[in-house]
């Protein structure tokens, strides 16, 4: 990561000093979102944000944390089931898109004769498979080369919560993304969260109270953007309440 | 003085902006990429829709005039093409006006289309719509009997009354012209004269990036447009990854 951001507007022209200098095996750069290329070398940016820049993978993308959430392959989302159809489910990922279809058969264990039953508004935890701008996103529940599931599926209980789209990315970052506030609550009760890249955090616990307070923690920590300290002062009025 | 902006305060819509300058207080929201109403889809576009809400009342003829002027100019700047069959919204709801609107002597839609093209592009880059560029606007006012004036107010519109000409101008980050709208009696050296007066003000000087260059070339309106769009877009960024620096 650079230390100091370049911070862009659309039209922008990035220079060659400022992209990643290749340090690993990959030669060929990777553009991610923000970008775009027009040939025969020029990198012009298409939103404003912070270009952020990684040189192991030799890859760039721009920072920012707004707008809708557009499906990319191989991230993983929490989608809603609207309808079963002949051979898959459709599924929302973002209100007022197109549905997302979810093959019945891209589930583990599942076969034409043992097929899942999902009903209307059921959520499930999925991998975008395929997201062309030509087609409608396609999800999947399993990993298609062992066949498991890998903790892909329909989500039972809980409830979710909307948080910014640049949140769901700290929370899947893990410690670089430096949400804190989970682990403090954890010492003291237990719950499960499942983290959709399309702003959605799906809390299941014991009781009511804790998802809530869970739920709740996450969306204050995201509004706030509370640092460290914040957070450790937030969880201990938390645990305190419960 | 500079425009006042705020990016992202609504929380329902992908993307907000409330700007307010000279008098002139507009929110735009923008919805999309969202689902497109089957008899509106583009095989291989993307559909803008522009409503333009006047401050009282509903709609008229005049509101229409100015939504097709900002389609077609935003069309150009938006990559319909990497965003096919889908929908982008913009709704810009007037929501104050100065007093001397009306009687200023400059065609009302005239003065407001300037602010209506940036809350648009601002409400835009909240929503994190691709867009090939920027654009910046301004209004250029000829009185018939003293010197231009960029950007005026609707007070400095009276008192420089009668309006001879007035004209406005958008262009892109490159300086190319996207847009120009103008009324009454002009020459063409006169409208020559307000279109570089305008990119002036518009696009930031070629090789010179210092704020206080921007300054110099417009010292009566404190600013130059190009300069102004670069610090909201600086203060977005910031309040977003504000988070990396909090205790």
């Amino acid at each position: 990561m650079a230390t100091s951001t370049l911070v862009v507007v659309p039209g922008d022209e990035i220079a060659q000093d400022a992209l990643p200098t290749p340090t690993g095996k990959k030669k060929t750069l990777t553009l991610g979102p923000g970008l775009r290329h027009i040939p025969p070398n020029t990198i012009t940016t298409t939103i404003a944000g912070a270009l952020a820049t990684d040189n192991r993978k030799n890859a760039a993308w721009i920072d920012a944390n707004s707008g809708r959430y557009l499906p990319t392959v191989g991230d993983l989302v929490i989608a809603t089931v609207q309808s079963s159809a002949a051979d898959n489910f459709n599924c929302a990922i973002t209100p007022n898109t197109p549905y997302a279809t979810l093959p019945h058969l891209a589930f583990e264990g599942a076969s034409r004769k043992t097929r899942p039953v999902l009903l209307p508004n059921s959520l499930v935890y999925a991998r975008v498979v395929n997201a062309g701008k030509e087609s409608s996103p396609e999800l999947t529940c399993v990993d298609p080369s062992t066949g498991n599931s890998e903790g892909l599926g329909p989500l039972k209980g809980g409830t979710i919560f909307k948080v910014s789209l640049g949140m769901a990315r700290r929370l899947l970052l893990r410690s670089k993304g430096e949400v804190t506030v989970l682990d403090h609550i954890g010492t003291k009760v237990g719950f499960e969260i499942t983290v959709g890249r399309n702003g959605l955090v799906h809390v299941d616990g014991g009781d009511v109270k804790t998802v809530l307070a869970v739920g709740k923690a996450i969306q204050e920590t995201d509004e706030q953007a509370l640092g460290e300290k914040g957070q450790k002062k937030l969880a201990e009025r938390i645990l305190k309440s419960l | 003085m500079a425009p006042e902006a705020t990016l992202s305060h609504l929380h329902r819509a992908d993307g907000s902006a409330t700007y307010s300058h000279n008098g002139y207080c507009i929110i735009g929201a923008v919805n999309g990429p969202v689902e497109v109403m089957r008899r509106d889809e583009l095989p291989e576009e993307a559909t803008i829709e522009v409503n333009v809400r006047p401050a009282a009342g509903v709609g008229s003829p005049k509101e229409r005039h100015l939504e097709m002027l900002l389609h077609n100019t935003l069309r150009g700047i938006i990559l319909t093409r990497s965003i096919p069959r889908t929908l982008v919204q913009i709704t810009l709801q007037v929501r104050s006006l100065p007093e001397e609107e009306t009687s200023c002597g400059v065609s009302p839609s005239l003065i407001i289309l300037p602010h209506l093209l940036h809350t648009a592009l601002l409400a835009l880059l909240s929503a994190s719509i691709p867009l090939s560029t920027i654009l910046t606007s301004t209004l250029i006012a000829i009185p018939a009997n003293s010197s231009p004036l960029t950007s005026p107010t609707a007070p400095d519109l009276l008192r420089a009354k009668p309006i001879r000409s007035a004209h406005v101008f958008a262009f892109s980050a490159d300086g190319k012209m996207l847009l120009n709208e103008s009324d009454g009696t002009f020459n063409f050296e006169e409208w020559d004269e307000a279109a570089e007066t305008a990119e002036q003000v518009c696009c930031r000087d070629e090789g010179g990036v210092g704020l206080g260059e921007g300054m110099e070339v417009d010292g009566q309106e404190g600013g130059n447009l190009d300069v102004w769009l670069r610090e909201v877009v600086n203060k977005k960024v910031q309040w977003e990854t504000r988070w990396k620096s909090a205790k």
